[in-house]
């Protein structure tokens, strides 16, 4: 516990200041009331914003979040096992070898697929 | 109270607020994002637990992996912009859970509770039970245990060990390779007729939900993204 | 508790020092990529324009805090903070000299996977800016934000635990440490030479992270116009620049940490303050470089840099650990500890 307390530290001052920031320019920023509509539009080109902006998202980005999901595992998995890995020694490569295995089989299956091709996806 | 409890009592009020604010709210988005929240919380448990691998663990991968899953899958959902917020099975799965804990808090809990079933004619027979048995009564202790120094290179041996945690490592790798098969099987392609058919079922199943929400005197709030394409013409 | 004095003294410096560093960062960029397509650069404000950076400052201030109509107002004010505070959070781990006096906690002993993790956290300030602002521009910008950060995050992540694997340790100090051993003498130590492939991914996932040229899809002018900040003004505005400018800093640090053999020196035993100035010309010239790439070569195409991380990137990234990791255990010159 003793060991994050600096990290808390920093993260309270952060926060403080990133308020601070935001407080700065409410206290000495002019407030003038908007006159018109426009002044408050969202931007888009100088044309009247047509539709909601919040539309739905592709679903190739559903995949990718997926796909990420898998080898952050992956990866946190990596740092205890790279920590250890000298006194492991082969065994361990050997174990890590088959986990990754397995991924990456799921890996290949989704880009043969062609869901890693960033244009083809949208039909 | 020591510092530690003080930090165990703030953080699980936020944890727990948090999550009754994801399971009440009715804005999706929202909710997503007080689960992080909640999740953030927990990570702050590992904290206080002296186990930095997990707490970063818990970042990583429910905060930085997880919930832009979550956040991605809400963007996704239809109605996003004229959302008809309902849950018809709030209360029940509220009934259940409670149920659930009573049964956890009953089992494994600090109080003691005395079962005689053996008068009782039925339930006698289906638990075999002749004598009162004892219910909970668990004598939870603090480990008062250091956390060794070396708890990762520990955590890394135990992981590829055939007897400790390589099976379920493994099957962990199995699991999420079933979660992308489902995702590609959510994401496929597919033929127009197929798309349409499902678009039309979607507009009837709405239009019967904006039909049982007539008669209400309040009319469901237009999400903010409509506001200024409305005023404008 | 003088411990927790002495902390928050420590982080205030340090923050202190990173806003610093962050305004004399913009100057030097302007002024480098003006010298690099001959020009002057900002020269009116002070002597050799130094007092730009107050000048700017202080212009943000004065500015009005204008809110579109339609956004999503707790987001959207929330954002820049989800963008400056996990950037000024990279640094509580980063040993910047040698010796307790200049570090924080840098002992800790998950501080790789701690980089790793708070990096992973600046994708929320940026899609959630673009999400609450009712804008199309900001929430494309946003969408590509998430999706680019994403990918090159794994790349970053597999070329840290290849440096884990060398040192044998996720504390950043003990990272240091093995890259100056008895035996290799000098800066052949250092994990640039022992692993040029992580380190060679490292900068291009850093780059991606950063957002910056040649990967700053996410607020390419000509397409998206300011992309994710198209709606924010003011010192609204000001938070995402800082981000920006402090997470530069950041991966600069990182790089010369994990790579560049952080503090470490000719001398740093008889004067430890020389290890600071070590550490500091080390990530100036990171930041150089990341200026001059910046200044030199042009966008690349979305598709291209999503391709390359999930094609290249990662698989590459993944087959350097794998081979490490089989030379280590062959116990090869260069992968002793």
């Amino acid at each position: 516990m003793n060991d994050f307390l600096p990290i808390f530290v920093l993260l309270v001052l952060a926060s403080g200041l990133v308020s601070l920031v935001l407080l700065i320019s409410v206290l000495f920023g002019p407030r003038r009331r908007a006159r018109n509509e426009t002044k408050l539009q969202p931007y888009e080109s100088g044309m009247r914003p047509i539709g909601p902006a919040q539309r739905r998202l592709p679903v190739r980005f559903y995949l990718i979040a997926v796909l990420f999901i898998l080898f952050d595992i992956e990866v946190v998995f990596f740092f205890p096992w790279a920590v250890a890995l000298r006194e492991l020694g082969w065994a361990g490569l050997l174990s890590m070898l088959i986990f990754i295995g397995i991924l990456e089989a799921g890996h290949f299956w989704l880009w043969r697929r062609g869901a890693l091709e960033w244009e083809k996806m949208d039909k | 109270m020591t510092l530690q409890q003080v930090i165990f009592i703030i953080l699980a009020i936020a944890v727990i607020g948090s999550a009754l604010f994801v399971v009440t709210t009715s804005n999706l988005f929202r909710g997503a994002l007080m689960l992080i929240v909640a999740f953030f919380g927990v990570a702050g448990f590992y904290v206080l637990l002296d186990n930095g691998l997990f707490a970063v663990a818990q970042v990583m991968i429910y905060i930085g992996a997880i919930s832009i899953l979550i956040i991605f899958s809400v963007m996704l959902t239809r109605g996003m912009q004229a959302m008809i917020p309902r849950n018809a099975q709030a209360g029940s799965v509220a009934i259940a859970a409670a149920l659930l804990f009573l049964i956890l808090l009953l089992a494994f809990g600090p109080f003691r509770l005395v079962v005689d079933l053996s008068g009782v004619p039925i339930l006698s027979a289906l638990f075999r039970t002749e004598s009162a048995r004892v219910l909970g009564g668990v004598p939870w202790q603090f480990a008062n245990r250091e956390v060794p120094e070396t708890y990762i290179a520990d955590f890394g041996r135990a992981l590829v060990d055939l007897n400790q945690f390589l099976l379920p490592f493994l099957l962990v790798a199995f699991l999420v390779d079933a979660v992308l098969a489902g995702a590609i099987y959510i994401a496929r392609q597919r033929k127009p007729a197929e798309v349409i058919a499902e678009r039309e079922a979607i507009a009837k199943e709405e239009a019967e939900e904006l039909a049982a929400l007539q008669p209400q005197p309040t009319a469901p709030t237009l999400p903010q993204g409509a506001i200024a394409s409305t005023a404008d013409h | 508790m003088p411990v927790v004095v002495e902390v928050t003294l420590k982080s205030a410096a340090l923050i202190f020092v990173l806003l610093t560093g962050f305004a004399y960062l913009s100057l030097l960029e302007r002024k480098f990529i003006a010298r690099l397509q001959a020009r002057i650069g900002p020269n009116r404000a002070g002597p050799f324009g130094l007092l730009q950076p107050v000048a700017d400052g202080l212009k943000l201030i004065f500015k009005e805090s204008v809110t579109p109509k339609g956004v999503d107002k707790p987001i959207y004010f929330l954002a820049p903070a989800l963008v400056v505070v996990p950037a000024l959070m990279l640094f509580a781990v980063i040993p910047v000299g040698k010796g307790a006096t200049f570090q924080l906690a840098s002992d800790l002993n998950v501080g790789a996977l701690y980089v790793v993790g708070v990096m992973s956290l600046a994708v929320y300030g940026i899609a959630l800016a673009g999400w609450a602002s009712n804008n199309k521009y900001a929430v494309l910008g946003g969408l590509r934000a998430a999706a680019q950060m994403i990918a090159y995050e794994l790349g970053m992540g597999l070329s840290v635990a290849a440096v884990v694997l060398m040192a044998s340790s996720a504390s950043l100090a003990d990272i240091v440490a093995a890259q100056y051993p008895e035996q290799y003498g000098g800066i052949l130590g250092w994990f640039l030479f022992r692993q040029p492939v992580a380190a060679a991914i490292f900068v291009i996932a850093a780059f991606a992270e950063v957002a910056r040229a040649p990967f700053d899809l996410v607020e390419a002018e000509q397409e998206l116009t300011a992309g994710f900040m198209t709606e924010y003004g003011g010192m609204k505005f000001a938070l995402f620049f800082m981000g920006e400018y402090v997470k530069m800093i950041a991966v600069s640090a990182l790089f010369t940490t994990f790579f560049l053999g952080g503090w470490s020196g000719p001398f740093v035993n008889e004067a430890p303050i020389l290890s600071v100035v070590y550490f500091t010309i080390k990530v100036v010239v990171c930041l150089l470089a990341f200026i001059w790439v910046r200044a030199t070569l042009p966008r690349v195409r979305y598709d291209k840099l999503m391709d390359m991380g999930w094609k290249v990137l990662f698989p590459v990234a993944l087959a350097n650990v794998l081979v490490t990791a089989v030379l280590i255990l062959l116990g090869l010159p260069g992968y002793r500890l």
